[in-house]
């Protein structure tokens, strides 16, 4: 049943249409540590998203209350907090405006990828999530390759095609941070920022639903004069 | 809606019937629609009728998907006769069906080509049978019909039979068997997700390979099923075919509006459809006396409905009969004077309103009146608890100031979509390093503007609540002519009250509140549809489509949405229900929709519509 919740939440972020704007944005160190923060702003729609919770139901799944809610983001940040390799786990809540945005420092990029796995499989109370074993960030001291996690793109192809439709006016923000100077990167909707220690790619859930490759990027960084 | 659509479009398209196809609908019968084929295709011919992209899926459903290329002229029915299609439910069954004519049966069994032909007991008659679905044909007439016994039902018979042969217990007990794993616990939902969960026989563990007593539980099961529907079919078939019992010769109000020159009519018994009411079950096995007095009220509560397809609208007339004591109720409630206050705040520009007037005080006197008596008489301790708490509420409860704040009077209007002026969150983006940083911004959002608004003597009373919860919360404020609850519409729109001219008014109009606290003017409905709510019984509704559908904002819809309404354009028109005075004996209802476009006549223009929807859901 959790996972029905979860798929619920899930899905309704994503038939939210105008309104959806993810960004994350990963902002690593030399040694491999940093800060991933995961932000997703629904504002632009509240009114939909408040009448949607208004419902009982929708299409059948039960639409879950605002406190029920609370109660799934205060596990999950209690969760993540108990993970090996994370810490200063915070989430950002607005329930007036449902903006939200997950914040937390990692030891290494593999630390934060299991410990969002492990937390996932126990909020959802599913252990077997296939989507979650996709490594979706990889970093080697020189180049960081990058997606986005298997199960976002997953969930999104559960939507009907007219959900699917409705993505289209969303936007979809990916941000890579590094400590010294990016050489370059294989995606060519990648834009390197004028200080040239950050990358961006900008799409929309619906181009990212149809390709999951659109975010995917190689970012070789310059040499360590060390 | 694809269901819909295909349902309305079986009762428009009812072929069938020969001049007695309604001497077999059987007086378990609950609700009938009955289509006059004669008076239909005149003003809808079979040749065009079968043309339309929806009849291919109705064929289909009519013969059961198993004759391709056959369409309703090949199928042998007389269509001098009528189609009734029928439902009803007792406490011990199901019943279901449609009765028709028939001209030529070779042809008829062409296209029901999966009717096996069994024997017969009656005289006269031919029984075929195709899984549950049995087919009865009586001269020219026919009767395809299902009974299904009920599960409480066949599961009473199935386990008498079962133990009396001095069988165990047929189920497992998991909780005292060994072997029991409680990782199944595991796999039970959540109290609170439990109406949302589908349970099918597959979520019982059921160990059929290790446990031989259950299949043979199922397979005794399924034979008691089969010998009750043989045993209730050859009941109805006594009652129909020997007896001449059926709901014809069992109910003159059927009788009668079986004579009505309309192009369908419309049957349902209420009294017996509260029977089958599930959240009465606990007064029947608990209180059966106090099931049965409710039961009583409902007697002879009925409703009676006719369709006409007019030259230029299509109409339905429906009649509400009530048995003495509810019909009593209704009287009373619904003998309110007309509220002429509420057509200042019905503005000209409106997509939709309603009037509707109810005397909530005399329907309470007379509802006390009616129920005490059948409660006091009771000598259940629970039930007589119960009495005393009313009878107490009776007393002590001033209902001048309650009937005088909430009088039952009310009225509405949909003023189409407006924008709202609202607040989002933007990013901005620096270029040199891609950090952002958030802003809150004015942004629209589209709107459905409504206003209620309730008759009161008590104005004063509302505003006792709203004073108090203004003291609560800055949200609650009080600007003079009218209150505002901020962010209370979906939690960005406010929400505006008003208390004028013996009324109480919610709206999220915010040009009524701010511009027309007093009324619309010389801006609110005409002098003659002012008069159409007034001279309407206690109810009165008006919806203009074409202007609805002009005025949904289409980024509120998705493509697919936005196509059905594209074809609904150019079919639309007024759609008004009036009601007369309601009597002890009943209310009639006549809901009318007047269309405009191009069109030859009622009945294409709505099969036009109907195929419309059909073409765009499928």
């Amino acid at each position: 049943m959790r996972i029905l919740k979860t798929t619920l939440l899930l899905s309704i972020l994503f038939s939210l249409s105008s309104c959806l704007e993810i960004i994350d944005d990963v902002s690593l160190n030399t040694d491999g540590s940093g800060t991933f923060k995961y932000t997703v702003n629904l504002s632009s729609s509240k009114s939909r998203v408040n009448s949607i919770l208004s419902l009982d139901s929708l299409d059948g799944k039960k639409v879950p209350s605002i406190d029920e809610i609370k109660t799934k983001v205060s596990s999950f940040k209690t969760n993540l907090e108990n993970q090996e390799g994370i810490s200063n786990v915070t989430i950002e809540s607005d329930y007036e405006n449902f903006f939200f945005r997950l914040t937390c420092d990692f030891e290494s990029v593999a630390k934060l990828q299991n410990g969002l796995k492990i937390v996932i499989e126990e909020e959802t109370n599913e252990t077997d999530i296939p989507e979650l074993d996709h490594s979706w960030l990889s970093w080697d001291g020189t180049k960081l390759v990058r997606s986005i996690p298997e199960i976002t793109i997953k969930k999104a192809k559960e939507l009907s095609a007219e959900d699917i439709e409705m993505l289209k006016l969303g936007t979809y923000t990916s941000i890579s941070r590094f400590p010294r100077n990016v050489l370059k990167c294989d995606n060519t909707s990648a834009t390197i920022s004028k200080n040239n220690l950050n990358v961006m790619i900008k799409t929309n859930p619906y181009a990212l639903s149809q390709n999951a490759n659109l975010l995917e990027n190689t970012i070789y960084l310059v040499p360590n004069k060390n | 809606m694809k269901h819909f659509i295909l349902g309305a479009c079986l009762f428009l398209t009812g072929q069938t019937f020969s001049q007695f196809s309604e001497d077999l609908i059987p007086k378990e019968a609950i609700t009938v629609f009955s289509v006059n084929n004669i008076r239909l295709l005149q003003k809808i011919s079979i040749d065009d009728l079968v043309k339309y992209e929806f009849m291919e899926e109705v064929q289909q459903e009519l013969f059961d998907g198993s004759t391709s290329n056959k369409t309703l002229k090949d199928a042998g029915l007389d269509f001098d006769q009528k189609l009734n299609v029928f439902y009803g439910k007792t406490k011990d069954y199901e019943i279901s069906g449609f009765t028709f004519g028939i001209k030529d049966k070779e042809k008829l069994f062409v296209v029901f080509d999966d009717f096996e032909k069994l024997e017969s007991s009656f005289d006269g008659v031919d029984f075929y049978g195709s899984f549950f679905n049995n087919l009865i044909i009586k001269g020219s007439s026919a009767l395809l019909v299902r009974i299904e016994p009920t599960e409480e039902r066949i599961a009473d018979k199935t386990d008498s039979i079962w133990y009396s042969r001095g069988l165990e217990y047929p189920w497992i007990n998991y909780v005292d068997d060994p072997g029991f794993e409680e990782d199944f616990i595991d796999e039970i939902p959540e109290e609170s997700d439990m109406e949302y969960y589908d349970y099918s026989v597959d979520d019982v563990p059921i160990m059929e390979e290790t446990d031989p007593n259950q299949k043979n539980y199922f397979e005794l099961r399924d034979s008691v099923q089969i010998e009750m529907q043989a045993e209730l079919l050859n009941n109805l078939c006594t009652d129909l075919l020997l007896n001449n019992i059926n709901l014809k010769t069992s109910d003159p109000r059927f009788e009668g509006q079986l004579t009505h020159e309309s192009e369908g009519i419309f049957y349902l018994d209420n009294s017996r459809n509260i029977q089958k009411a599930n959240g009465l079950w606990y007064f029947q096995t608990m209180f059966p006396n106090l099931y049965d007095d409710i039961r009583e009220i409902y007697n002879e509560n009925v409703l009676l409905g006719d369709l006409f397809l007019n030259d230029n609208n299509i109409q339905f007339v429906m009649d509400a009969k009530y048995g003495e004591k509810l019909g009593s109720i209704y009287e009373k409630m619904n003998d309110a004077k007309f509220d002429k206050n509420v057509i200042k705040y019905i503005p000209k520009s409106n997509t939709a309103y309603f009037t509707y007037n109810v005397n909530m005080r005399e329907a309470y006197e007379q509802a006390y009146k009616i129920i005490m008596p059948m409660l006091q008489d009771k000598k259940d301790p629970q039930i007589s608890a119960n009495v005393l708490t009313i009878e107490l509420i009776n007393e002590f409860v001033n209902k001048d100031a309650l009937f005088g704040t909430y009088k039952g009077s009310m009225f509405g209007t949909f003023n189409g979509i407006k924008k709202v002026t609202t607040t989002k969150i933007v990013f901005d983006y620096d270029e040199d390093t891609f950090e952002y940083s958030e802003t809150e911004e004015e942004a629209e959002e589209d709107m459905p503007i409504f206003t209620i608004g309730f008759t009161t003597e008590r104005g004063d009373i509302p505003f006792k609540v709203l004073k108090h919860l203004s003291r609560l919360t800055s949200r609650f404020k009080d600007m003079g002519e009218y209150w505002v609850y901020e962010d209370a519409i979906l939690g960005a729109a406010p929400l505006y009250m008003i208390s004028k001219n013996g009324l109480f008014i919610f709206t999220n109009d915010e040009d009524l509140a701010l511009n027309h606290a007093s009324g619309y003017g010389s801006e609110s409905i005409s002098k003659k549809d002012a008069k159409k709510s007034k001279k309407s019984g206690f109810m009165y509704a008006q919806i203009d489509w074409a202007n609805a559908i002009d005025r949904f904002p289409r980024d509120f819809f998705n493509a697919r949405q936005n196509e059905i309404i594209d074809a609904m354009r150019g079919k639309t028109g007024i759609m008004e229900l009036t009601s007369s005075k309601t009597s002890v004996s009943g209310t009639q209802f006549n809901l009318e929709y007047n269309y405009q476009g191009s069109f030859d006549n009622s009945g294409k223009y709505l099969l036009d519509l109907l195929n419309s929807l059909y073409v765009i859901t499928k």
